[in-house]
């Protein structure tokens, strides 16, 4: 794997810019229900957010019985869509649970464009390489 | 349908139990902009004069405003109104986090409650799908845990606005609580919540928000987000938030110390923001999309009891329930804090009742047998425990204190409202007006009473002389107009205050969002004025008039001279304040009564209140011609 | 003799002008002069400044800045 994005949940202050960004790059909406990336919110104790991004573990790309999901040479997972039969194999695999349903019915993930990490001010979401 | 809005509203009857969608409509819309607009222009037509704040036919409304949702510099606000309960006037509160963007992501702009549930009820909301359902399981509970139940039964990914017992109980001051510790705070719009029966407000929106130019506003946003990132005074707002100035209040000697009796607290370096950092801070906390991140999530424990979390405190209740109470640890303030956030009671009518009730006991106006046999020390935590359970469960004096200020002053005699710090009943904000002659004049002004977030004038005051009464009247009148912008379109002021993003960018930002190309300032600044008139006739229309005979605090202000610290020996007089009232009323075109005159109201496009006023004959009489502008931007000229 | 940047936004940018770079100035001064005294010299009235921070952390008028330190002034908050 020679990309990732460095989380550092410490760091995280719940501001969902990432979320927003991450609709508008990916689906040129604001809409951040859809994006490839959540925050979970630990409140009212221990009082910290943790955001959960996808680390291509492949967890997607073992569970599809048609190969729809694979790696490209960096190491980013991708789906083609032509290839998946709409199954739901892969939602319930995600360790990260951010493998998103489309309104086709197709998983929708994290490609790392980045563009979290450059509205991220804390440095809780890093561009890592 | 207008980009930039959800797109629709919704009536609720609750005596009825029915749910009426309608769009929203575009002439309103651009009419009125949202949040503050669209309360005060509802309450004014639609809730009879003489109806009960707390009874069936007041109006809550609730509005997110067009910032809301967007990508675009703290687009985060919610603005719950009503005719207030506290005040007897149109009063409203906005609170950030993360409200507001759900509505609008579920395709609401504007919710307007009517009416009283038979049992506990919250509304749901799920884009289309809205329901009203039994609040049984819940009511009773405090803020957090309501929350907490909520999430618990109905998904993590929803957002919540609830109110606690206090709210329930119908204390005068009660708040609304959401996202375990930001709150609609002032005004007391959790009481007209809690009297519809109305435990909470729950959202889940997954729709597109629709936009004019969505690139042009990431653009732009984006360039914003990088210039403020290297600002200076970023920084420092993201570490320490608004408890930083507690220090630079007290130097400057305008801090609330043991009920405004005097405006230095010596021990404040144990309360300030340095301290918070130091001892309680676990995260710092965002509204929707905000990098300013000023909010700080806190745990904080006092000996014997166990370990709370609070959201701040922040600088207001840092002042009020700080040295004004004459607490002196920051986990003693973190705590009472968190009493107050639980009970759903704002912490500055809060902080500031206790006060009141600390100086009364101290004096012997109050005694032991009234506080079922407790005492009222001051920077006692148990005290404090035991009064705030007797105000939300209204036990004894508590229930004239739930009721406020006038009512409590009447029941401990003794010429105890000299001792009440307010105006119109709103619990005086953390800044003593003294040695700020325009703070004093700005809360005499506000149209909600005592609160600072209408006009906020010490740089101004220290600047043009703390001592100078006369030209800050029309600085106020300007600040009254520009500040409520920020309320009308939900958006956040401190990027405006403190990163130096312009007034003008933000309206660029409204274009993008909604496509009003020709949305200008002056347009803005108009509808303000237009808000603040309609308030003042209301106010007049409900109370009766003259209106200045409302516009004044409580004797300590301008009979005490304030007795040790920086503004040792600050003093201002009755005609001290008349004269100021004289400037401002003349300024706003109103006449020397303080009722609105026909040539201001027919100049804002205000028939009806023309026709409201004059049927009671509560017009005033102008002297001099109308100011053609009312309100003057001020410059500042040391800086 | 030491150096400090010091930097400002607001209302206190025009203090540091017209030797600021946008919002910071590069300010000398003797060792053990306080902020407040360097701050006199340069012609920022100590008044006017709500808080100040030296590299991230908050500090008194009367902290004496060591060379090398960044600087950081805020005026008063803008109220509520």
């Amino acid at each position: 794997m020679s990309v990732k994005i460095q989380v550092t949940p410490e760091r995280c202050t719940g501001c969902r810019l990432c979320r927003q960004i991450c609709t508008i790059e990916k689906f040129g909406e604001t809409n951040p229900r859809r994006s490839l990336l959540r925050i979970e919110a630990l409140f009212p104790a221990p009082g910290r957010y943790v955001p959960h991004v996808c680390d291509q573990c492949g967890a997607c790309a073992d569970a599809c019985p048609n190969g729809a999901i694979s790696p490209q040479e960096d190491g980013v997972y991708v789906v083609d869509d032509e290839l998946c039969t709409q199954c739901g194999a892969c939602f319930d695999e995600c360790p990260e649970e951010v493998l998103m349903e489309g309104a086709d019915e197709v998983p929708y993930k994290c490609d790392y464009c980045w563009a979290c990490t450059e509205v991220c001010n804390t440095g809780a979401l890093v561009r890592a390489e | 349908m207008v980009p930039g809005f959800g797109g629709s509203t919704l009536r609720i009857d609750l005596s009825g139990g029915t749910v009426t969608r309608a769009p929203l409509d575009p002439a309103f819309a651009r009419a009125w902009l949202g949040g503050r607009g669209y309360v005060d222009k509802i309450v004014y037509d639609e809730v009879p004069r003489d109806a009960d704040p707390l009874g069936p036919e007041n109006r809550l409304v609730v509005t997110p405003g067009v910032f809301s949702g967007h990508f675009a510099p703290s687009g985060s606000k919610c603005c719950f109104g009503a005719v207030s309960p506290l005040t007897n006037g149109a009063g409203d509160s906005t609170v950030g986090g993360h409200f507001g963007p759900e509505l609008k992501f579920a395709g609401y702009d504007l919710l307007v409650f009517e009416g009283i549930a038979t049992t506990p009820t919250y509304l749901f909301i799920d884009d289309d799908r809205v329901e009203l359902r039994d609040a049984a399981a819940y009511w009773g509970h405090g803020t957090m845990d309501a929350e907490r139940m909520l999430k618990e039964d109905l998904g993590e990914d929803v957002e919540i606005a609830c109110i606690g017992p206090a709210g329930e109980n119908l204390v005068s001051f009660a708040c609304i609580g959401h996202d375990y510790g930001r709150q609609a705070g002032r005004c007391g719009i959790g009481a007209v919540m809690g009297s519809k029966r109305l435990k909470a407000i729950v959202v889940r929106g997954t729709k597109a928000l629709p936009v004019h130019d969505l690139p042009a506003l990431k653009a732009s946003t984006m360039e914003i987000m990088k210039r403020t990132a290297q600002h200076p005074n970023m920084a420092p707002w993201q570490k320490y938030g608004t408890a930083m100035f507690i220090g630079w209040s007290n130097e400057h000697g305008v801090y609330p110390a043991h009920n405004f009796q005097t405006t230095y607290f010596e021990r404040h370096p144990g309360i300030d923001g340095q301290t918070l950092v130091d001892r309680l801070l676990v995260s710092h906390k965002a509204c929707f999309g905000c990098w300013m991140n000023c909010g700080k999530y806190s745990r904080a424990s006092l000996p014997g009891r166990e370990a709370v979390y609070v959201e701040g405190p922040e600088y207001e209740t840092g002042a009020l329930c700080g040295g004004n109470c004459g607490f002196d640890q920051i986990e003693q303030v973190a705590y009472v804090n968190w009493l107050f956030d639980r009970a759903g009671i704002d912490t500055m009518t809060g902080g500031g009742m206790a006060a009141f009730a600390m100086e009364c006991y101290e004096k012997g106006l109050i005694t032991r047998d009234r506080l079922e046999g407790h005492e009222m020390r001051w920077g006692s935590i148990e005290d404090l425990e035991h009064f705030v359970d007797m105000l939300v469960e209204r036990r004894g004096i508590g229930d004239a204190f739930a009721r406020g200020y006038a009512s409590a002053a009447a029941q401990i005699g003794g010429g105890a409202e000299r001792l009440a710090c307010q105006v119109k009943g709103q619990g005086m904000s953390g800044y003593d007006g003294r040695p700020a002659p325009g703070m004093l004049l700005s809360y005499m002004t506000a149209d909600i009473g005592a609160h600072h977030n209408r006009s906020w004038t010490i740089t101004m005051d220290e600047d043009l002389g703390k001592n100078v009464l006369t030209g800050k009247a029309k600085v106020v009148v300007h600040l009254q107009h520009i500040r409520p912008f920020f309320d009308t379109v939900s958006c956040c002021r401190l990027f405006w205050g403190e990163v130096d993003v312009s007034d003008e960018e933000h309206i660029a930002a409204i274009r993008m969002m909604t496509g009003w190309h020709d949305l200008t300032l002056e347009e803005i600044l108009l509808l303000s004025e237009r808000v603040w008139n309609i308030n003042r006739a209301h106010y007049l229309e409900r109370n009766g008039g003259p209106g200045r005979r409302f516009d004044y605090p409580n004797a300590r202000f301008y009979e005490e001279e304030v007795p040790t610290g920086p503004s040792q020996g600050a003093r201002l007089t009755l005609e001290d304040l008349d004269l100021m009232l004289d400037e401002y009323y003349a300024a706003r075109g109103w006449g020397k009564d303080g009722n609105p005159s026909r040539e201001v109201l027919l100049d804002l496009g205000l028939d009806t209140c023309v026709a409201n006023l004059e049927r009671e004959g509560l017009l005033g009489t102008l002297t001099e011609p109308l100011p053609p502008v009312r309100g003057e931007r001020y410059k500042p000229k040391a800086f | 003799m030491i150096a400090v940047t010091i930097k400002a936004g607001g209302l206190l940018t025009d203090y540091l002008r017209p030797d600021a770079d946008a919002y910071s100035r590069r300010v000398e001064a003797r060792d053990g002069e306080t902020l407040r005294q360097i701050l006199e010299a340069i012609g920022v009235p100590p008044g006017h400044v709500a808080v100040a921070t030296a590299n991230g952390g908050k500090i008194a008028l009367d902290y004496a800045p060591r060379d090398g330190d960044e600087i950081t002034l805020l005026p008063p908050v803008q109220g509520g």
